[in-house]
């Protein structure tokens, strides 16, 4: 049996036009409670927390547990104790008067910066996690984040999307979010229709960092035995070209979702899941990690293995070379609607979004619209040509799980539009 | 429970709030798993909170907690007070809503069959039944089959501080799976789909789910085995019933979402390529009608009064290929000068109500399905789809068929492979010449808000014939 509480103080502001439309603040203590009988698993979360609730509830969990048919592959909970490094960021506490400020403060630079209108949203969150088993496992966490997402418009076609996210209030900067959304909005303006083709692009940190969150998913053990992974039976094997190194990371410092522990009680950890291409590692619990025949990674999830953070080892090139040397092709700066049409193949699309930009002879020649990716996550991958030194932490609407990376480039990406 | 919803309206006004609302909302959802053949869990989630909004300075206020304590209560309200005034020295044009009448009413969705009599046992056995429809069939295996079964009940009680109070009950049941086919030849093809209803354990009975499933089974097998290329040229192209829905739902419900068009879901959701000054303009052939309809009997979006307490109605989002309503709140309206629809909808206690669709389809036609292909010399029909998505504005729009046949001189003859339509919202509606009568709908969880809410929905309609239109995808 393993239980957690996860105490969640949040406010979120969302401005849209150029001010503010609406300020939100949640409180809520929820307890989550996995049982297992004799294989036989059931899991329930209670918002209800008095003590004859809590009590009512685990009974419930039970009964079901007993009606419920055995699960196989569950393996019970790892014994502990387990010793955690504490987190060694202290969460901030910050007032809703200076999200209000922060808010402000991105709206003006960016209008400063060239756009005509600005939206946006900015959370603050503070999580505390609570954690028992009846493995003699028990710990607690705590992490605060600030995130601002900025979409900054020159005008209604032309549209720069910007992000600052960070564990400390020192490392948060909104206005510079203000900035850069404006700075490629304004490049963007006047777009024309872009052209359907086979195509050399760039995937500014935006649109890499939203592929990576579905190769993540892929890397799920849980999401390779459901069908859902192009990366089934591929450990050992290249899966991308040997530019990519891609890691989960469950104790970064400035991880915007670093934990002490997994679901389990695990202390988490670092795990390579692609060194130079080649596929090292599916993300595991304690049971998928026994049907694998290896060790968990400490990303439980009682059922599905999660990813923490998401880390991409940094390339050669700097930021200012790699329109240079992707020579002929096009810029993409943000992406959002990934959808695939076989999870097992990697066959998707995904559509391109904020500015867009044609490149010939290493320079943006025009603005473009219209366009999407239409092509399949593995040769994507393969095709990896070059990375930016710099990476950025990427973390918004369409990025679920926070994730630091480059700039790449990649070759013969295919881009379509549509017909009529 | 209502006491404590007086509580907070009362507390808001001491505050100086001009307007306030409490939401009492309880959700249970209880799911069961199996994952190829094997049970994965079976559980429930429990959510029990209170959501308050405000108009305080003129600047909209919203929060919310699972303490239903007064003091917490009375925190929480503060917190949204404090928060939406300082906000208000930043507002260049304070909210307005639009008048709304007062109304004290219940209403509620019944169970012939209690969603709480049916035991897991019983849950169980039906998803294993359904998933041995999953046989290896023609060479053809299912490696991967992941079912989900849920029933969810929804209890509300919604005041504000102009005196309406609504009290609500909705029971909902859900069965989804994705399911993957395979031939060592000829590679994998994947089926995701969803059944949903509002009422008790006897919809699901209508379903005849093992019929459909053992349906599913065998044309995913087809595809695979016997799947060709779509052609390239310029063709006829009939779309059925759950393509219809889908192109509804993202091609008019949502860019008609009137907090869209106002640009309030720019950072995440987007806007919408509709203005205001496009309503009474042509978008579409006169063969087009759409509506959004909450309160279709039976339907996954059912409601009789929105999460503003504004009655219900059907809303006519284009009608014969003319704009001619939008999807509005109370604020949204207001902005125009008109009275809400009750589109406002929250998925949680925890979550502010936006402007949403609730069962979104296109109208039905006078003809019989045979009548839309008999004229066709060479085309495709397109019955489901897997793959799809649409730009930020609504207007560029990609959906890759799943079940598609070739249509030649009139008749379906083979199965073709991942057929792409790659087309623009205008271009798609002003290429409907004929509608069928065959009208049915397919239940959907629908993502907008930040944070995300996914509300359910149904999406729907009749089979559609789109002429010259180039498959796209190259």
């Amino acid at each position: 049996m393993a239980a957690t509480c996860v105490t969640e103080d949040a406010k979120l502001i969302r401005f849209t036009n150029n001010h503010i439309i609406v300020t939100q603040a949640w409180r809520s203590s929820v307890v989550s409670v996995m049982v297992a009988v004799k294989k036989r698993v059931a899991i329930g979360s209670i918002e209800d927390l008095s003590r004859s609730s809590i009590k009512d509830s685990v009974n419930y969990l039970v009964k079901i547990a007993k009606s419920t048919k055995p699960n196989r592959d569950y393996i019970s909970l790892p014994r502990g104790p387990f010793k955690y490094t504490a987190q060694k960021l202290n969460p901030d506490s910050i007032q809703g008067s200076s999200l209000v400020w922060y808010v402000r403060d991105a709206i003006e630079s960016a209008i400063s910066s060239g756009a005509e209108r600005v939206a946006g949203a900015l959370a603050f969150k503070n999580i505390e996690t609570e954690l028992a088993t009846s493995s003699s496992t028990s710990g607690h966490d705590s992490l605060s984040s600030l995130e601002i997402s900025v979409r900054a418009f020159a005008s209604d076609e032309a549209s720069g999307q910007a992000s600052s996210c960070a564990r400390l209030e020192k490392d948060f900067h909104p206005e510079q979010a203000g900035q850069a959304a404006a700075t490629v909005a304004r490049e963007a303006l006047n777009p024309v229709d872009g052209k359907s083709g086979v195509y050399d692009v760039v995937l500014g940190p935006n649109v890499f960092a939203n592929l990576l969150n579905d190769v993540m998913f892929a890397a799920s053990a849980f999401n390779i035995d459901s069908g859902l992974s192009f990366m089934t039976s591929k450990l050992g094997k290249r899966v991308a070209s040997s530019n990519l190194t891609l890691i989960d990371d469950g104790t970064l410092d400035d991880g915007l979702n670093s934990r002490a522990f997994d679901d389990e009680g695990v202390p988490t950890t670092r795990t390579t899941v692609v060194e130079n291409g080649i596929l090292r590692s599916y993300l595991h619990n304690t049971s998928t990690a026994k049907k694998f025949k290896t060790s968990s990674t400490a990303n439980a999830g009682w059922i599905v293995p999660q990813p923490w953070n998401i880390v991409v080892e940094g390339g050669d090139l700097h930021e200012e070379e790699m329109l240079k040397e992707l020579g002929d092709g096009i810029y993409m700066t943000n992406n959002w609607y990934t959808r695939f049409q076989d999870y097992r193949s990697g066959d998707f699309s995904s559509v391109c979004r904020d500015g867009l930009f044609r490149v010939k002879g290493g320079e943006i020649t025009e603005s473009l619209k219209g366009l999407r990716i239409s092509d399949n996550l593995p040769r994507i991958l393969q095709n990896i040509a070059a990375m930016s030194r710099s990476r950025k932490w990427v973390k918004w609407w369409e990025v679920e799980i926070p994730t630091l990376t480059p700039s790449v480039i990649v070759r013969n990406v295919r881009l379509t539009r549509s017909t009529k | 429970m209502e006491d404590i919803g007086r509580f907070a309206i009362n507390y808001a006004s001491s505050l100086g709030a001009t307007y306030s609302e409490a939401r009492i909302q309880k959700d249970t959802n209880n799911t069961t798993i199996i994952k190829n053949g094997v049970s994965q869990f079976s559980g429930f989630i429990r959510e029990l909170g209170i959501g308050i909004r405000l108009v305080i300075n003129g600047a909209l206020g919203f929060a919310s907690t699972n303490d239903l304590g007064r003091d917490s209560i009375a925190e929480t309200v503060l917190s949204a007070a404090s928060m939406a005034r300082v906000a208000a020295t930043t507002l260049k044009k304070p909210i307005s809503l639009s008048s709304s009448q007062t109304r004290t009413d219940s209403w509620s969705v019944k169970q012939k069959k209690r969603l709480q009599s049916v035991s897991v046992e019983d849950k169980l056995e039906l998803l294993f039944e359904l998933d041995k429809s999953f046989r290896t069939r023609r060479g053809v295996k299912f490696p991967a089959r992941l079912l989900s079964l849920s029933e969810m009940i929804t209890d509300k009680i919604f005041l504000n501080s102009e005196g309406t109070c609504i009290t609500s009950r909705v029971p909902r049941v859900a069965l989804s799976y994705m399911i993957t086919a395979y031939s060592p030849t000829k590679g994998t093809a994947q089926r995701f789909n969803k059944r949903g209803e509002t009422g008790g354990w006897e919809t699901i009975l209508t379903w005849n789910l093992t019929e459909s499933i053992s349906e599913e089974a065998e044309i995913l097998s087809s595809i695979i085995k016997r799947g060709r290329k779509p052609p390239r040229e310029e063709l006829d192209i009939v779309l059925g019933s759950e393509v219809v829905g889908i192109v509804c739902h993202e091609s008019c419900g949502h860019p008609f979402e009137a907090d869209r068009i106002l640009g309030r879901e720019a950072a995440a959701a987007g806007e919408s390529f509709v203005t205001v000054d496009m309503l009474g303009k042509r978008l579409g052939s006169t063969h087009v009608t759409v509506i959004d309809d909450p309160t279709l009997p039976n339907s996954y979006g059912y409601y009789l009064y929105d999460d503003e307490g504004v009655q219900a109605a059907p809303r006519q989002l284009i009608k014969n290929g003319i704009v001619n309503t939008f999807l509005h709140d109370r604020a949204t309206a207001a902005d125009l000068g008109i009275e809400s629809n009750g589109a406002s909808r929250s998925t949680s206690y925890a979550r502010e109500p936006i402007v949403r669709m609730s069962n979104t389809y296109m109208d039905s036609g006078d003809y019989s399905f045979q009548e839309l292909i008999e004229p066709i010399s060479k085309g495709i029909y397109i019955n489901s789809f897997m793959e799809w998505n649409i730009d930020d504005r609504r207007f560029n729009q990609r959906y890759v068929g799943l079940e598609a046949y070739f249509i030649r001189k009139g008749e379906l003859t083979h199965i073709i492979r991942n057929p792409v339509i790659e087309i623009t919202t205008s271009g798609l509606f002003t290429s409907v010449d004929a509608v069928a009568k065959d009208i049915s709908f397919s239940a959907a969880t629908c993502g907008k808000g930040d944070p995300q809410q996914g509300a359910p929905v149904w999406t729907g309609g009749p089979s559609i014939r789109l002429r010259k239109v180039r498959l796209g995808g190259s």
